[in-house]
């Protein structure tokens, strides 16, 4: 569903590579959980799925699509949970919503039915006519989940998604994380958090320097039983080996 | 001392920090500076000139007159007001970082002053530039000494004072009232453009009532310049002379910056500092009780309150993505405190000033026909003025429509939005540009309608002005916007003062001007040949070349935009 096959950056305002060389595969049906400490890469790897950086080199594809030959197809399919939630502070939050479902071609019936549904879900419904400069940053946190979800999409990719979030909702999150991929769609997240990763992810990478330095599923990560994912990230993450 | 000379160096840093989203060597950042102050002159060098041709010829009929130094301080002072009251609002009163602020162990009146110091040095540099139009070629003008252009340096500290004083009281008020009306974010952008409306209308009124802008009893300015500059000083010093010294730190200013002996001059300037000081102290008095609790009122708004039955309020609508965008961006812009004003506020500038000229132009002894009246029975006139008057409202409707200048920049951190959409990035810009060009069309409508009752031109013309101004208009956003994508700002904390200083508004002055001089001399063979031969075709003609000129630019610049924008676009990077 996702394939990025050498993709590096480098921002123009830096000479280091922001990304070097990365090729990664995600299957359709997967939770994949993007590790890395600050200033990996993992926010510019995501970045450059999402369409709005530009890798220098290589391609990358969204569901069988060339996200630099056909950008709107690929954006199509994928919903996008930002890290800084720096949404339209001066919008309600349902316009917020019509907003983002106008411009993936969502048709109104299905728009108002995931509207109602996510924001149950999310207890959201009595603040979504509010605005979004009244909210709490968790608040725009699950209006970003739900915005992303709206349009039904095939990618589903988070950047630190749990971060401000209240333990009833972030348990949702990973629920409907799950249901998402159960469902044949991707989902794509990168974390700090390592025991959500441990616990939701069917498969990690571990990014340090702009590098993937490690990438398989937890077990094959973790040869040995006794080792803690945390004390493996940490020593792939401190001496930049990796599997 | 050290944590207030921290806090006004992180406040600057944070107002210049100009974070270029694309790459840009020094050397090509030096030749855009250097273009930018070329613009710069170009833009405005032809209005400051007549300004100070004015103040020369003022100096010199005055002969140096202390009452009438201490009426264009004042003037200088209206201006330093008119365009630094709501800097001070944005920087002192109704301040971003005030969540940022209030946490640290550094008492509310170092925050004050601190603040204060930073809108102070903002308003010292409109200060420098009034100055420099005003009271330098005045000085000039009179044929003072030596001591007149070093007092200047201390009026440059002293002018912004007063502002400063009238700006706070008027200030505490509106912020109080704009808190008042919490999340009514709509109403509080109305309130603050009302206020520096009536702001605008009110220092007009004044100048007006002053006799600043006023006739002359022997003849215009336009048959007798000279008669009519010495009678307008006439009235104005015998008028001077009762109101002035009650603004006794200018009084003093003028004194001293007009003396004659060195006795004279230090005791002029000495007292003027004093009573500075002392104008210094009050707005200090008058804001400090309230200070700290305005802050924190202003972060008191937040708090989203569930709304009962919000699900039966949850509608939902799909208007198809370019007025989706369009709509969506006005409210953005409507609600956003700084935004909205900074967008609205200049429109106004455009009927305000076909009001002046038409109090300016209308003027007539009792009886008698005015300059405008005579003008508008002419043929000639019905022919010339909408050109003129369309150059002026391509000019400063241009340059000052925030909507259409800075389309990208003012998406600031939220840019990656615009970047993550499957929509074609055309028609986010189709929708930009089509969004500032309703907009501008709304304030030249006002103005054609004004040109019209007021200034006698014939209602066709206002049409057919109307209609060239919006092509012109729109091909002009189209630049501008195209401008905007290539160097964008992000990272602004108060936008004002982040893009005060940025150099696309007179970039867009200047395309408008040199459109509408294409324009006009375009139309100058149809306007010899009507004024020869007389015949309404010429200049139906000529107006049916203008708007097929206008069509072309248009479709012309829409179409580079359209090709470029995206590389642009994808240039950016967040």
């Amino acid at each position: 569903m996702i394939k990025l096959y050498d993709v590096s950056k480098t921002y123009a305002k830096s000479s280091v590579k922001a990304v070097d060389s990365l090729t990664l595969e995600i299957k359709a049906g997967e939770i994949f959980g993007f590790l890395g400490p600050n200033g990996a890469g993992k926010s510019t790897t995501i970045k450059m799925i999402t369409g709005i950086l530009t890798p220098d080199s290589g391609t990358i594809q969204i569901d069988g699509v060339n996200i630099a030959e056909n950008p709107i197809g690929a954006k199509s399919v994928i919903g996008f949970v930002p890290d800084d939630h720096d949404v339209y502070e001066t919008l309600k939050g349902i316009e917020y919503l019509n907003f983002i479902g106008t411009m993936y071609g969502v048709k109104s019936a299905t728009l108002k039915q995931k509207i109602e549904e996510y924001a149950s879900l999310f207890d959201m419904t009595d603040v979504l006519p509010n605005m979004i400069s009244s909210y709490s940053h968790g608040m725009k946190q699950k209006l970003s989940v739900i915005a992303a979800l709206v349009h039904e999409p095939k990618v589903w990719i988070l950047d630190e998604p749990l971060t401000g979030l209240d333990p009833q909702s972030a348990y949702q999150l990973k629920q409907l994380m799950r249901k998402h991929a159960d469902m044949g769609n991707t989902v794509f997240f990168s974390s700090h958090v390592i025991d959500v990763v441990e616990k939701v992810c069917d498969r990690i990478g571990i990014i340090n320097h702009g590098k993937l330095v490690a990438v398989d599923t937890l077990e094959n990560i973790r040869a040995d039983d006794k080792v803690s994912l945390e004390s493996l990230f940490l020593t792939i993450t401190s001496d930049g080996e990796g599997k | 001392m050290k944590k207030y000379l921290s806090l006004v160096r992180i406040m600057f840093v944070q107002q210049y920090k100009k974070s270029f989203a694309t790459a840009d060597t020094k050397k090509k950042r030096i030749r855009t500076t250097v273009a930018y102050w070329v613009l710069l002159a170009v833009c405005f060098l032809p209005i400051c000139l007549s300004i100070a041709v004015a103040m020369f010829y003022i100096g010199k009929y005055s002969e140096g007159n202390v009452y009438i130094a201490t009426f264009l301080t004042l003037i200088c002072q209206g201006l330093v007001l008119m365009f630094g009251t709501h800097s001070i609002m944005s920087n002192v009163y109704v301040t971003k970082d005030a969540d940022k602020l209030l946490y640290l162990p550094v008492r509310a009146h170092v925050i004050f002053i601190a603040k204060l110091t930073v809108a102070y040095i903002n308003e010292v540099i409109t200060t420098a530039i009034s100055i420099l139009v005003v009271l330098l070629p005045f000085g000039i003008g009179s044929h003072v000494g030596f001591a007149y252009y070093v007092s200047l340096l201390f009026s440059l500290v002293l002018i912004p004072m007063l502002p400063m004083l009238i700006g706070s009281l008027l200030s505490m008020p509106l912020s109080a009232l704009v808190v008042f009306f919490g999340k009514r974010s709509t109403v509080k952008t109305i309130i603050r453009i009302v206020f520096y409306a009536g702001m605008m209308a009110l220092y007009m009124y004044a100048m007006y009532q002053f006799g600043f802008i006023s006739g002359s009893e022997n003849g215009s300015i336009f048959y007798n310049p000279e008669v009519y500059i010495r009678d307008m000083i006439e009235h104005l010093t015998e008028r001077a002379r009762s109101i002035m010294p009650y603004f006794h730190p200018d009084y003093m200013l003028a004194n001293g910056m007009l003396a004659r002996s060195f006795g004279t001059w230090i005791a002029g300037i000495f007292a003027s500092v004093g009573e500075n000081a002392l104008l210094l102290g009050l707005v200090y008095l008058t804001a400090m009780p309230f200070y700290r609790r305005m802050l924190s009122a202003g972060l008191e708004e937040g708090g989203s309150r569930p709304v009962r039955n919000g699900k039966e309020t949850l509608k939902v609508s799909n208007r198809g993505v370019v007025r989706e965008f369009v709509f969506t961006d006005l409210k953005r812009t409507v609600r956003d405190q700084q935004l909205g004003f900074q967008s609205f506020a200049g429109l106004i500038m455009l009927p305000l000033i076909v009001v002046i000229f038409y109090f300016v132009l209308g003027i007539s002894d009792e009886g008698d026909a005015s300059f405008l009246e005579l003008m508008a029975v002419s043929d000639l006139y019905q022919v010339i003025a909408p050109l003129v008057i369309l150059a002026y409202m391509a000019f400063l409707g241009s340059g000052t429509n925030v909507l259409g200048i800075f389309p990208i920049s003012r998406e600031n951190r939220s840019v990656y939005i615009l970047k993550s959409l499957p929509v074609p990035f055309g028609k986010i810009l189709l929708a930009k540009v089509l969004l500032s060009t309703a907009v501008m069309l709304v304030s030249d409508f006002v103005s054609c309608v004004l040109i019209v009752a007021l200034m006698g031109v014939k209602w066709y013309y206002g049409l057919v002005m109307l209609v060239t101004m919006a092509l012109i208009g729109f091909g002009v956003m189209c630049i501008t916007t195209l401008l905007d994508l290539r160097d964008p700002h992000f990272g602004w904390q108060n936008f004002s003062q982040g893009l005060k200083n940025v150099k696309n508004s007179y970039i867009a002055m200047l395309i408008a001007l040199l459109t509408v001089l294409a324009v006009a001399l375009l139309a100058v063979p149809f306007v010899v040949l009507y004024a020869l031969f007389g015949g309404w075709y010429w200049i139906l003609a000529m107006w049916i070349v203008i708007v097929a000129l206008s069509v072309a630019f248009a479709t012309v610049t829409y179409k580079i935009m359209d090709r470029k924008a995206t590389k642009y676009f994808e240039r950016i990077e967040v």
